[in-house]
């Protein structure tokens, strides 16, 4: 038995080794891609060969890469986009350690797009698909509602991707639900990513590097939503010189400062945003019956890092974030509070054990709280909702050949997610709800391959097992069992196999397709037409199964004029099962287990999407066209009448652009048309107690006029070749240019007089965004 | 909780934020009118005689005049009721067959003036109040008519009185004219209870407010002590100051009843879809205790308390 195992282990063993192919006289060639005036790390950078463009691979999240070549004599091109090549010598006779400094590469401030090579055409070259990465700097110079720089935003102008209304920084991605959107900030979950009721949104551009969206091939490394994955990074802080940058906007002001701590080694980063509003408007309010009325929200991102070697170095990031709302009327004793906000902090730690095994350690810690106080004499409650993880992460990038890049590891969370607690007084009587908080640990081992099979073939195969656990203590709604704190109350578990090829056609051109199987164990439900920060996430228990789901995706993708312009098309169909909803007649009064409301069902969503960007020149911008259809199917609601969701959208278009008319101009332009948000219309009225009430038609059977809105913005830089420590722009927007008034909300309206027997009935609809012009000073300093 | 967010929401909407409304007509899906029923039981207190009222929907939009409102009254339905040993049919009665005397009585209880009324009011009514409900009692509705059939169930259940009440000053600043009215109850333990209230503002109509009903998961098995809203100040056109407060020197009259919790259903989610209207709301559908058609079939055990407004 034993020679037995030793024998599997060493086959094993010879097996695995044999990836890394032909290991004499070949040498490894490793380091990080950063920006030289600022140190930061550049991902998604492609490495190759000037002699052999298939020949290469592209830096990871930490900006490392690792590539094995024949010993000799190899020119390695370093490409990012907006920079200029980088091409390095190297004489290979050993492992080699190579740090590249790229340069942008166009002496402006405004947006930086160069022209790619045929041989780095990574959108056609590798097998991700329904993945778009945005640099902050082009999102920046878009126009933006009331001049803030909005991220989300932004990602909404993407085919696929469909906004949760007017103004709002929430989106829909490929028919999934709200909820379905993983958001991470330097990997921590961000669970509500809106102040302000969603309309901006809490990621400051100034302290933000990369967003990347995963819309269709979710790796096996990510897991527990089923639609999309938002990846932001933060900045790490110009590790060369000290440096701010900030802005005056009509909403908010911004500070962001950043420097090296050891030059080379350690740089920190400190970024402020806040509202004021409200705050100039104070001595208005308290000459009103609601004086100490007042409302403003703010974030704070801060991170640090520092080398110690080049093999080890280790980040510290954080955000804070608060929407701090207070409504009082001292003449009735009355004060209602609302504060509300993100906190996460994590720690990494790189170390590269050799120079083909790159490992990570992340320490994660979140924290989402929601609590609203109702104050009156002696009357008061307050409600408590939030979600706060602990989470560990070991992640393992393996480059065995140039023809494999491995992905593994482990992740394990602690969640703790607490309902709408309520607890309050009248006079000496206390009194709560019978809702508490609930504990569940979650953890997630995967293994992932990019294989190049061969130089037309790539496949990444992946998959990701799952296991969740919700544990006590908790006191079973079904039959009463009471479970001690740790005691495992309900087990789930799931395997994600995670399949996508890539077949090119030529240099240019490839088709891919994938499979993509996900499994979410914690859900938001919301009973509004857009999500609230009040709405609640609660885990999958014993009576909550986990949302599943199917992604099935296939595409053409070209490069026109050596990748000037990308374009694709994509089609896919997605299955969701066990979705939720709140069951018909659901009435929040907060006083119960919210589980207890739920009803179970399943969903489906298919599209094609069109995408074409052009990435160079004066003109650049993208346009984005999808037709899709997205449905819920409901046993418990309609008798399960097939609906179609809210954001279900037959035609989304958007046509995102700049241009630079001088290097002291830049104009932007966004135009958005989409069909309108279906609705459940009043179907007749009827009469109770005197007066009118309404009786709905089939869920979702109307739909409103189609949306559509054109947004202008023009960047002036006054001094675009200043060497001076200070500059600034403005950036003027001008948002619904033509003053569109598209429907936010409807409502109806009744009179009605017995006396006379006459009533009346009407139905208005509601539009809050008018032409809306603002303008932005920002600055920079060094 | 929501709907205090929502009403936060749009005030802060209002405060910087020009918003646009037109009039728009929705597009019907011509499904036709429902049979809508509006029935009640009451024990205990100077109970009401049971009575129905039996009438039809409404399309949608659009202006209704006398004619509307008559046509939409549903005449020569069977309509019986059944508490398991008793059968009652009731008898359909409409104002204008009434004598003067009764017509004044009947248009007291509605609020509304017997001479300028041009509504036919028809109601199904059990005339000689042969089923005299009682609290702990289940009722079975069946209606017949035109071939359709429309039943229900309602139970009324326990009365739970309040303990005590009466007229506080207002919170907040000083005013000597106006009284907030606080009452006392010692909640059942165990049951699942549900409450609705009305008040008469010296004599005239019992009315509701925007929330008139009340369950008990906070406050199961307690005694305590919890403000009652005037809903005669909580029309549009009161002064803010005075919204849900009483006038001293009025005399007040209240009505306090327990009902099942299908007749709070009912209430809440009408109550909930009234007030659950604006940006981010999603539309509520009222839910009825009735089948083959809309409204309510409801029990109640009545307690009614009445005093002047002073402290």
């Amino acid at each position: 038995m034993r020679l037995f195992l030793q024998r599997t282990i060493l086959a094993g063993f010879m097996c695995f080794m044999s990836l890394a192919g032909h290991a004499q006289a070949r040498h490894t060639i490793s380091g990080y891609v950063k920006d030289d005036q600022t140190g930061e790390t550049l991902i998604g950078a492609n490495v190759y060969l000037e002699s052999d463009a298939k020949t290469g691979t592209v830096t990871n999240t930490y900006g490392f890469f690792s590539m094995t070549l024949p010993e000799g004599v190899h020119r390695i091109v370093v490409s990012y986009l907006g920079y200029q090549h980088h091409i390095e010598e190297v004489n290979l006779v050993s492992n080699v350690n190579l740090n590249i400094n790229m340069v942008q590469g166009i002496e402006m401030q405004e947006v930086v797009v160069a022209a790619k090579g045929e041989e780095e055409d990574e959108n056609v070259q590798s097998t991700s698909m329904g993945r778009v990465s945005l640099p902050i700097e082009q999102i920046k110079v878009l126009p933006a509602l009331l001049g803030e720089v909005d991220i989300l935003k932004t990602i909404q102008l993407l085919p696929g991707v469909s906004s949760a209304g007017e103004g709002s920084a929430g989106f829909y991605v490929r028919g999934g639900g709200a909820d379905q959107n993983l958001v991470l900030l330097d990997e921590a979950v961000v669970y509500n990513s809106g102040h302000f009721l969603g309309f901006f949104s809490v990621f400051n551009s100034d302290a933000i590097k990369n967003t990347t969206l995963i819309k269709g091939g979710i790796p096996a490394v990510y897991g527990g939503r089923l639609s999309s994955v938002l990846d932001i990074q933060m900045k790490e802080g110009n590790n060369q010189n000290f440096q701010g940058e900030g802005g005056i906007g009509l909403i908010s002001s911004r500070l962001t400062l950043e420097g090296p701590i050891v030059k080379g080694k350690s740089s920190f980063l400190v970024s402020g945003r806040r509202t004021y509003g409200f705050d100039l408007a104070q001595p208005f309010i308290r000459q009103t019956d609601f004086a100490g009325t007042n409302y403003f929200f703010y974030d704070l991102n801060a991170k640090m890092n520092y080398q110690f070697s080049q093999k080890d170095r280790i980040y510290l990031s954080g955000y804070f974030g608060r929407d701090v709302l207070t409504f009082a009327q001292p003449g009735r004793d009355f004060e209602f509070t609302l504060p509300y906000g993100n906190a996460t902090a994590t720690f990494r730690w790189n170390h590269l054990f050799t120079e083909k095994l790159f490992f990570n350690l992340s320490a994660i810690y979140n924290d989402y709280q929601f609590k609203a106080g109702f104050d009156q004499e002696e009357f008061n409650f307050d409600i408590f909702s939030g979600v706060r993880d602990f989470t560990a992460k070991f992640d393992f990038d393996y480059f065995p050949s140039n023809d494999h890049q491995v992905k593994t590891g482990i992740h394990a969370t602690k969640h703790r997610l607490t309902p709408n607690i309520i607890r309050g007084s009248a006079g000496d009587t206390e009194f709560e709800n019978t809702a508490t908080a609930k504990y569940a640990n979650e953890y997630a081992i995967y293994i992932q391959d990019d294989w190049k099979i061969n130089p037309w073939f790539r496949v990444n195969l992946g998959l990701r097992g799952t296991l969740f656990q919700q544990t006590g203590p908790y006191t079973s709604g079904i039959n009463g069992e009471v479970y001690e704190t740790g005691e495992v109350v309900q087990t789930y578990s799931s395997l994600e196999p995670r399949i996508f090829i890539n077949t090119t056609l030529n240099p240019n051109a490839s088709i891919k397709a994938g499979v993509t199987s996900t499994t979410q164990y914690l859900h938001l439900v919301s009973n509004s037409s857009s999500t609230l920060p009040a709405d609640v996430w609660v885990p999958s228990s014993e009576i909550v199964k986990p949302q599943r789901g199917w992604q099935y995706a296939a595409g053409y993708f070209q490069n026109i004029r050596r990748g000037m312009y990308e374009a694709s098309i994509e089609a896919y169909y997605k299955s969701l099962q066990d979705q939720i909803d709140y069951r018909e007649s659901y009435v929040d009064n907060s006083v119960d287990q919210v589980e207890n409301e739920f009803v179970f069902g399943s969903g489906e969503a298919y599209g094609l999407e069109f995408f074409i960007r052009k990435n160079s020149g004066k003109l650049n911008g993208w346009i984005g066209y999808t037709l899709s259809r997205t449905d819920r199917t409901f046993p418990d609601i309609e008798n399960g009448r097939t609906y179609p969701t809210t954001y279900d959208r037959t035609h989304d278009l958007s046509f995102v652009s700049n241009y630079n008319i001088s290097p002291k101009l830049i104009a932007g332009v966004v135009f958005v048309y989409a069909t309108g948000k279906s609705y459940t219309p009043p179907e007749r009225v009827y009469l109770i107690d005197g007066e009118l009430q309404t009786d709905y038609g089939p869920r979702n059977s109307q739909r409103l006029e189609p949306y559509h809105r054109l947004d202008l913005s023009l960047t002036w830089i006054p001094n675009p070749t200043s060497k001076k420590n200070f500059t600034s722009e403005w950036v003027f927007s001008v948002y619904n240019a033509y003053n569109r008034q598209n429907t936010f909300f409807l409502y109806t309206d009744y009179e009605t007089d017995l006396q006379s027997g006459t009533a009346e009935v009407k139905a208005y609809k509601v539009s809050i965004f008018p032409i809306l012009p603002s303008v932005t000073w920002n600055f920079k300093f060094k | 909780m929501r709907q205090s967010f929502h009403v936060i929401a749009i005030s802060v909407f209002a405060l910087f934020l020009t918003s646009c409304e037109e009039e728009y007509i929705p597009v019907s899906s011509g499904e036709g009118p429902e049979y809508v029923v509006e029935g009640y039981l009451e024990a205990g207190d100077n109970p009401t005689p049971p009575y129905l009222i039996l009438t039809k929907s409404f399309d949608f939009y659009g202006a209704f005049g006398p004619d509307e409102f008559n046509d939409s009254f549903v005449h020569d339905a069977e309509v019986k009721v059944s508490d398991g040993t008793l059968e009652i049919t009731m008898q359909e009665i409409c104002f204008f067959d009434l004598d003067s005397t009764v017509r004044e009585l009947l248009a007291e209880q509605f609020g509304l003036n017997a001479d300028s009324l041009t509504i036919n009011f028809c109601v199904y009514i059990d005339l000689l109040n042969q089923l005299q409900p009682q609290a702990g009692k289940t009722y079975d509705l069946m209606i017949a008519v035109d071939g359709d059939t429309i039943t229900s169930t309602t139970q009324i259940p326990p009365r739970v009185p309040l303990d005590s009440l009466k007229f506080e000053p207002p919170p907040g600043d000083p005013n000597d004219s106006l009284a907030q009215l606080t009452c006392y109850i010692s909640d059942p333990a165990g049951d699942k209870n549900f409450y609705r209230y009305f008040v008469a503002t010296n004599g005239g109509q019992l009315k509701t407010g925007f929330s008139s009903v009340e369950e008990d998961l906070f406050f199961d098995g307690k005694s305590f002590g919890f403000q009652l809203f005037n809903p005669e100040t909580e029309s549009g056109d009161v002064d803010p100051e005075e919204f849900g407060l009483y006038f001293v020197g009025d005399t007040v009259t209240l009505k306090w009843c327990t009902i099942d919790e299908a007749n709070f259903d009912f209430w809440n989610t009408l109550e909930f879809a009234k007030s659950n209207q604006g940006p981010f709301s999603s539309y509520t559908r009222i839910q009825s205790n009735i089948i083959g058609g809309l409204g309510v079939w409801g029990g109640y055990s009545v307690s009614y308390y009445t005093l002047e407004v002073a402290y």
